[in-house]
């Protein structure tokens, strides 16, 4: 699914990701935790080809296509998502049109026929509905006042809608209350059919009693130091990064 | 409330001293010969002569401006005198122990020692009175540095190949009526020249004085910072308390070549007039400079006296990567008028302009910013940000925001915002409870409003333009 | 002087009937009238040469094949000027109860007298085609909406260059006592012309007016317009303007409050391409304390076109607790396309909240990464996003019917704009 090699790559000529390998096959779920700076966010950048994110050197193929030789929407439509950690607000523009928009696009990229305004509709319905966002809110501009919570559930009915072939998930847990967490969560199981994959980036590791992920990364200083199954997850919790010291100066040497 | 605000307000102005000197002034007219006779009592070379006389004929032709949000009775420009020099510069003095003592009094009345060893280290002074350059002090240090700070009199002389190619290169002869009468008239001013990756190893400043009745300031202040040098220049001004208004029409030019960094700071304290707007200065300067590529002028102004101020420090963002900068605090009260603001005209690539400007309005006084931003169309990435807040004191005053914008660019951003407000009878109740008296309060509550432009200004100056607009605000509070 | 103007008056002294003595005061004033204009700040960066060389022929009804759009399925009370002359028969229309409509022309003594006291009540002297169109004014409409009457059909007055040649029109309304009523005043086509449309309008107490002013003269037609508005105590004005820009569109809006605790929404759109002007001077006069002013115009400007606005806020010495706000946004599409903004205020009154603000700016970097992330095409994403801003101030449209035509009348404009 998604095989990334020696990954370097740097903001206003800063280099973030310093070397990283990552391989997830379909079904997978990886998570990738990490201290504060470690370039958690900028990974998700990279791979979905924000502007200003050069890579300096490395690979990243998904499903056999070389990622980074695409734009933007070309990226998406190859069945990358990338749920964002602060959504921004477009006024003016529906969540309603701006969703037609995304869907039809990426259908008309694998082939299928546009949904008529009627078939769109009663998916967008349901979508709302399984992660509790009120109907009305489609009418409503992009995250246009939305609070936090609704951001993020916003973003997981996106991805429900979009049915992508890997899900990277920014911190999606955060600023969360427990129930809004819950369906969040609800919203990530529930597109779990053992084909498609999710890479869930966050700092701790109560998003992962909801996803159970199979295997767990640290991410320090742009590079992966540390791999485990959940477990690993439940070491940071107890004792922090700190107990990583060892490995991250390792790592940094 | 806002009676106590008013007598808060009413404060004596300071600087209002007139001194015995005598002096050598020109009979009251402006014609041909005026023109000649200033520019033989400044030896000047005859390029210099003909490039005045050129402005005085265009400026024959040119109509006083009438667009700004002032109102004035027309200038009666023959009736005023347009040279004055105190007699003992006749000679000109050799050193600071030659001038005449009753001059460095003056100077020294105004808190302004000009005595080296009694000034503020770091700060050279070149004090301008009525026409005439009087003293220019650490000349020998900033000499070794290779840097040129003098009369422009002097530098006229001195230093010709450098006045020529710059003066009139920013503000043209004939930019505007006022521009163009100093082109024919200017007396004195500072010159300023910075050398190639030089850093000003002090800060330059000149402190303008107007002491003779019936007089104009005609000052000319030119500042060329070559290639990647820095340099940070102050002004002051002042003028004794009289009935009759008094004009001061300056211009100054600042050219900083790629690179090079200069910092303009004003604080400005002509006598205002009085409460029911009597006397003051009518303050008519054209203040402009030019950025090459990667330079930065900023410029930062206090403005709190003049009876009327016309006066838009701007700059040409003529090189890629520039930055201009302006940050201004503009008090009026009484029957003060100020029209403001600046012109950020953006030619080159990914040139930047920030402008924050700050108007209090109190008494009977009118405060208007008038800016403009232009986005030329090579602009690309370029941007702007503009803020201007207006303080109103009282219920009879006036703020006024006049932002023009012009946009040619699609890249280009442009923002302007603008807002009002006011000191509020809560605001003054809180800190009284508190056991403030209320022009502490009052005071406070300004200063806070115009924090962002004082730090900009360089230390020492910064604690002055707060004690003076304290003073300024300052008075018989119950 | 310009060829123009002096054809003006000397057309204006030909015409002679009751309104004569009205057309003196105008022409009066036009005499001082110092052209060329390029010196004076309301017509500092809108040129006048256009009109300026062109001889007065007034325009006369022929072309019946050219008319007004239907707008969705709005039912509105339709007045239909062209060629100098209204083409509705006014005394055919059934009017709903507490709804009067006149015609200049035919107006017996009685409202002769009405209209003589009300015309250029409400319109300041300042604007020269206002004057132009006092001058000129063959035939207009009074209209009156009783006190404490609804009429929910809106009425539309609907202005046709259809010909080539000159026409004014002119509009007086009042609104009565808790009075509401919506307007709409709309102008289209693009023969060579100098279209002139000026109306004022007196909001008493308590009334309430959902008005609309659509300019969308294109090409060569002309358009020298204004709504000018007093709107007494606890009025309230809620005003969309639109704007296309022709060879020169002007329009001069002035809401004066006469009367406290009164509020004015006014939203603004212009959208021009090709060659196109469109100038916007709108001023609200807070005379009086207490009242509200929510003003929101946004443009975009492509190809060669330009746009002009200029947005006056003036407090006057006792408006205590007046609230107001004006903010400008616009996008520029093209290297050749010009905007000319300049929000201004004038305050003359310490307790009050008055802010402003403009921007011209290109698209949100981070919306637009947002949207490419979601798979949407470069192109698509910059035309929703550019739109998006239109679009959200049609959404404040009360009546669906005009929002709904707005919608794709914009849309098709702004598709058919060169993006980037």
């Amino acid at each position: 699914m998604l095989s990334i090699d020696n990954l370097h790559a740097s903001v206003e000529d800063k280099t973030i990701i310093k070397g990283l390998n990552l391989e997830v096959k379909p079904g997978e779920v990886h998570a990738i935790m990490g201290p504060n700076g470690a370039g958690k966010s900028t990974l998700g950048y990279v791979l979905s080809g924000r502007e200003g994110y050069e890579v300096n050197e490395g690979t990243a193929t998904l499903n056999g296509k070389d990622l980074l030789d695409l734009d933007v929407e070309e990226r998406a439509r190859e069945g990358l998502f990338l749920a964002f950690q602060y959504p921004v607000e477009i006024p003016g523009v529906s969540n309603m049109e701006f969703l037609k928009e995304s869907v039809n696009a990426l259908r008309e990229h694998r082939g299928e026929e546009p949904l008529t305004a009627a078939e769109f509709l009663k998916k967008a319905k349901a979508a709302c509905k399984q992660v509790n966002l009120p109907l009305d809110f489609l009418k409503r501009g992009v995250n246009e006042g939305f609070s936090g919570g609704e951001k993020k559930r916003n973003e997981i009915m996106q991805m429900i809608l979009l049915e992508p072939s890997l899900c990277i998930l920014d911190e999606s847990d955060s600023g969360l209350d427990v129930d809004a967490l819950q369906v969040v969560a609800d919203g990530v199981n529930s597109q779990r059919d053992g084909q498609r994959s999710f890479i869930v980036v966050t700092h701790y590791q109560r998003l992962l009693d909801y996803i159970k992920p199979d295997f767990v990364h640290i991410l320090a200083d742009g590079k992966i130091v540390k791999s485990g199954d959940a477990s690993l997850a439940l070491e940071v919790e107890k004792s922090g990064y700190a107990f990583l010291g060892k490995a991250y100066e390792e790592a940094d040497a | 409330m806002s009676e106590q605000i008013e007598q808060a307000l009413s404060k004596q102005y300071e600087a209002g001293f007139y001194s015995e000197i005598e002096s050598d002034t020109f009979e009251n007219g402006l014609d041909e010969s005026i023109i000649r006779r200033i520019s033989a009592m400044k030896n000047e070379p005859e390029w210099m002569l003909e490039w005045r006389l050129k402005a005085y004929h265009s400026w024959l032709e040119m109509e006083e401006p009438d667009w700004a949000h002032v109102d004035y009775p027309k200038v009666d420009y023959q009736a005023i005198s347009y040279y004055s020099s105190p007699k003992s510069m006749k000679d000109k003095p050799k050193s600071l122990d030659e001038v005449d003592p009753e001059l460095l009094d003056v100077y020294n009345k105004l808190g302004i020692p000009l005595h080296e060893q009694e000034m503020l280290a770091g700060v050279a002074v070149d004090a301008v009175f009525d026409s005439v350059s009087v003293v220019t002090t650490f000349r020998e240090k900033l000499h070794e540095a290779g840097v040129i700070f003098c009369p422009i009199s002097e530098a006229i002389q001195k230093y010709p190949e450098l006045v020529k190619k710059y003066i009139g290169s920013v503000v043209p002869r004939t930019d505007n009526y006022f521009a163009a009468l100093n082109s024919a008239v200017f007396t004195d001013g500072s010159f300023v020249y910075i050398p190639k990756g030089v850093r000003c190893p002090m800060e330059l400043s000149t402190y303008f004085r107007i002491n003779e009745q019936n007089t104009g300031q005609f000052e000319r202040t030119l500042i060329v910072a070559d290639e990647g040098s820095h340099v940070s220049y102050l002004e002051g001004c002042t003028a004794p308390q009289r009935d009759e208004n008094q004009l001061h029409a300056a211009v100054v030019e600042l050219v900083a070549l790629d690179k090079a960094n200069i910092k303009y700071s004003t604080v400005q304290n002509w006598y205002p007039g009085d409460e029911n707007g009597k006397g003051g200065i009518y303050n008519f300067v054209t203040k402009r400079g030019i950025c090459h590529n990667d330079a930065k002028i900023s410029w930062t102004q206090v403005e709190t006296g003049s009876a009327v101020t016309w006066k838009y420090p701007s700059c040409v963002l003529k090189g890629d990567n520039s930055v201009g900068e302006f940050y201004s605090v503009a008090l009026t009260r009484g029957r003060q008028q100020a029209d403001t603001g600046t012109k950020m005209i953006h030619l080159g690539k990914n040139t930047r302009s920030t402008i924050i400007s700050k108007g209090i309005s109190a008494g009977k006084s009118n405060n208007a910013y008038r800016g403009l931003v232009q986005m030329g169309p090579k602009s690309d990435g370029a941007r702007n940000f503009t803020q201007c807040d207006s303080l109103l004191i009282g219920d009879q005053c006036g703020a006024h925001t006049f932002p023009y914008i012009e946009s040619r660019n699609p890249s280009a951003i442009v923002e302007h915002e603008a807002t009002t407000s006011k000191v509020s009878d809560e605001q003054l109740f809180l800190a009284q409870q508190r056991g403030l008296d209320a022009e502490k309060a009052v005071s406070m509550i300004v200063n806070g409003f115009c924090k962002e432009v004082f730090k900009e200004l360089p230390m020492e100056f910064a604690v002055e333009a707060g004690k003076l607009l304290e003073i300024s605000l300052e008075g018989s509070v119950g | 002087m310009s060829q123009w103007l002096s054809e003006v008056i000397a057309t204006a002294q030909t015409h002679q009937d009751w309104l004569a003595p009205h057309r003196q005061a105008a022409l009066a004033e036009l005499e001082k009238v110092r052209w060329p204009l390029r010196k004076v700040e309301d017509w500092r960066f809108t040129p006048l040469i256009p009109v300026e060389k062109r001889s007065v022929s007034l325009a006369t009804p022929e072309n019946t094949a050219f008319s007004a759009p239907k707008i969705g399925e709005l039912s509105a009370i339709e007045l239909v000027f062209s060629g100098n002359e209204l083409l509705t028969d006014v005394s055919a229309l059934s009017l709903p109860e507490g709804l009067e409509i006149v015609r200049f022309s035919t107006a017996t003594a009685e409202q002769q007298q009405v209209i003589e006291s009300l015309l250029s009540g409400v319109k300041p002297a300042k604007h020269l085609f206002g004057q132009v169109n006092d001058a000129l004014l063959a035939d207009g409409l009074y209209i009156k909406v009783a006190a404490g009457k609804t009429i929910d059909t809106p009425i539309r007055i609907s202005q046709l260059a259809s010909n080539e040649g000159d026409q004014h029109l002119r509009v007086l309304m009042q609104v009565e006592a808790g009075a509401r009523a919506t307007v709409l005043e709309d102008g289209y086509g693009d023969a060579s012309s100098v279209n002139t449309a000026f109306s004022e309008y007196v909001l008493h107490s308590e009334a309430h007016l959902e008005h609309y002013r659509f300019a969308m003269f294109t090409q060569q037609a002309m358009h020298v317009g204004g709504c000018h508005f007093k709107v007494a105590e606890k009025a309230q004005l809620n005003s969309t303007l639109i704007g296309y820009g022709s060879q020169l569109s002007r329009l001069d809006v002035d809401v004066i409050y006469t009367g406290e605790f009164a509020n004015a929404n006014i939203n603004a759109i212009y959208l021009l391409a090709e060659g196109e002007l469109f100038d916007l001077h709108t001023t609200i006069e807070h005379a009086v304390p207490n009242c509200t002013t929510e003003e929101n115009a946004r443009g975009i400007v492509g190809d060669r076109a330009k746009a002009v606005f200029n947005g006056r806020i003036h407090i006057h010495r006792d408006a205590q607790k007046t609230l107001a706000e004006l903010n400008n946004r616009n996008l520029l599409l093209s290297r050749r396309a010009v905007i000319n903004t300049k929000p201004e205020l004038e305050i003359y009154a310490d307790d009050v909240k008055c802010a402003h603000g403009a921007t011209v700016a290109e698209i949100d970097d981070t919306a637009l990464y947002y949207l490419l992330t979601r798979g949407i095409s470069r192109s698509q994403a910059l035309i929703m996003l550019n739109f998006g801003f239109i679009q959200e101030l049609i959404s404040q449209i009360p009546n669906e019917d005009i929002a709904g035509w707005l919608l794709t009348q914009l849309h098709d404009r702004f598709v058919g704009m060169e993006v980037k």
